[in-house]
């Protein structure tokens, strides 16, 4: 199994970096470990040519642009199985308001803003959410009903460091679905359930010296599994 | 009777004869004895309500064209575009890699990563695809984003603007010609034939003309489906199986007597008057597909 990366990892077996990978045609499954997998970038690229050469590879094009797209991500999550609250995609202030009502976590939906969220409590706090991830109103958000507290932490292949257990099945679930190893999840607590958020790419200065280590044990026993990688290619199937 | 959402946004009723074209879309659905319904950003959680999508907005992975494209994908609906065309179309690097892989008659094209930006790499492109060169944006719609350049330093500036987007770029050969061919095609088949003429002394048919400030097009000149040569019927089809089985626009240009592919693009403008000028079925025939 080839190993493509640009994070400097600990690991006994050759690491590619993703600027040889996309200049070779090396037919084997790929892993590719990046902590941006943004679409249009580079950790979009190699799971991209990985593709095209036919490889298996995780995560695959499609994962990477459905995670990051909110109601994509809560829509295919819910029917994993993956505890979720019911949601409304609108540039509508008015429509949240009247069918959502307060408060509300909203998360963007537009080609700029990748990062992030905003909770409103009450309607003037709704327009400036809006007017702020909408960008001036020209662009539609993700609004989801806000029951208890949000908490953000890194998740590596679906392990987290959350010591909640509900939080760590939700993690855990929603690699099995999308198969990105390296991201941060957003997920509202309550104090008897966790409902998944959001998802988003991880700068690479939040990744510790321990974070780096994790993720090379990960690779390690994931390189030991060989050839069991399992890809789920859902479209091009 | 089978109820269709057609995904617009307010820019879609902008330009009159893409108004005309929406409304001949509603006109045929109703002919047929299908519901036809305009869609608009506000009620996307509506899609569950459909039978099928059709989007007329612009698309790409980062619109929320993909959003509806994918929520009702994934309901089972029938929708054009489907997600994975828009994904390939969207992504210009994807399409072009998929064109070399299938082998499909294409302009040559390189091509070029964001740390590859240094003088070797440059000279090395300008020797294998001759002066001037163009380079494409994976994004690039409406001939936005896709610009000629012929010496390192315009290359520089114009990769460097492009790269804060997409950390790939593609290049590719210059190639003038007088018309794009722009075949449309709809599951597999021919749905109509245009010729895009370029404007005068200009090199795409989306330019910018000196001393006016928006954007200009040239002529749209429509041929009869049925009179398509044979070859390039042949190679537009063949780009289009590469994709799948939606809805295209596929611009090819005629070099050395044979027909090379531009670039194949979902969401294909559909006005009323240009594309529709020969085979007025156009209407019925998406409609029908969505309805089967």
């Amino acid at each position: 199994m080839l190993v493509v990366s640009n994070l400097d990892l600990t690991i006994d077996s050759s690491v590619v970096k993703p600027s040889t990978f996309l200049g070779s045609t090396i037919k084997e499954a790929t892993l590719n470990i990046n902590n941006e997998y943004r679409y249009l970038k580079t950790g979009y690229y190699v799971s991209l040519h990985a593709e095209v050469l036919g490889n298996k590879v995780i995560p695959s094009c499609e994962n990477i642009i459905d995670s990051s797209r909110t109601p994509v991500l809560l829509l295919r999550a819910a029917r994993a199985g993956i505890p979720t609250l019911p949601f409304l995609v609108t540039d509508s202030v008015k429509k949240i308001a009247t069918e959502m009502g307060f408060p509300a976590v909203l998360f963007a939906v537009n080609p700029f803003i990748y990062e992030g969220f905003k909770t409103a409590h009450n309607k003037s706090a709704l327009y400036r959410a809006m007017k702020s991830l909408g960008m001036n109103y020209k662009f539609a958000v993700c609004a989801q009903p806000l029951k208890g507290e949000m908490v953000t932490f890194k998740s590596f292949f679906g392990k987290c460091e959350s010591q909640d257990i509900a939080s760590q099945n939700i993690s855990r679930k929603l690699y099995e679905a999308f198969n990105i190893p390296v991201c941060k999840l957003h997920i509202q607590k309550t104090p008897d359930e966790a409902f998944l958020c959001g998802l988003e790419p991880i700068n690479k200065q939040e990744l510790t010296d321990q974070d780096l280590k994790t993720i090379s044990k990960e690779v390690m026993l994931f390189s030991e599994q060989g050839d069991t990688l399992v890809v789920q290619n859902r479209l091009f199937c | 009777m089978s109820k269709i959402a057609c995904f617009v946004e307010k820019y879609n009723f902008s330009d009159p004869t893409e108004q005309a074209a929406l409304q001949n879309f509603k006109q045929a659905a109703e002919k047929l004895g299908q519901e036809f319904q305009f869609l608009f950003r506000e009620d996307i959680s509506d899609i569950p309500k459909f039978d099928a999508v059709f989007i007329r907005a612009t698309t790409d992975p980062l619109n929320a064209a993909y959003v509806v494209s994918k929520t009702a994908w994934e309901l089972g609906l029938k929708v054009i575009d489907d997600p994975e065309s828009i994904t390939i179309c969207g992504n210009k690097i994807h399409q072009y890699a998929l064109l070399e892989k299938y082998n499909v008659p294409r302009i040559p094209t390189i091509f070029l990563n964001k740390d590859e930006l240094h003088h070797k790499k440059i000279k090395g492109i300008f020797e294998q695809l001759g002066k001037p060169v163009v380079l494409k944006a994976p994004y690039t719609s409406f001939s936005k984003y896709v610009e000629k350049t012929a010496c390192e330093s315009s290359f520089r500036e114009v990769a460097k603007r492009f790269f804060k987007k997409s950390d790939v770029l593609a290049v590719q050969k210059f190639t003038p010609t007088a018309f794009d061919w722009r075949i449309g095609v709809l599951n597999n088949d021919i749905l109509y034939a245009c010729k895009y003429m370029i404007p005068k002394g200009k090199w795409k048919h989306g330019a910018k003309l000196r001393g006016k400030a928006t954007f200009t097009w040239g002529r749209t000149v429509a041929l009869k489906r049925e009179t398509v040569p044979s070859r390039l019927r042949e190679v537009a089809l063949k780009a289009c199986s590469v994709v799948g089985k939606g809805l295209y626009g596929v611009d090819l240009k005629e070099v050395d007597g044979d027909f090379v592919v531009v670039e194949i693009n979902d969401n294909p403008s559909i006005y009323a008057g240009y594309e529709d000028q020969k085979d007025k079925d156009i209407y019925a025939r998406i409609i029908s597909y969505l309805s089967a």
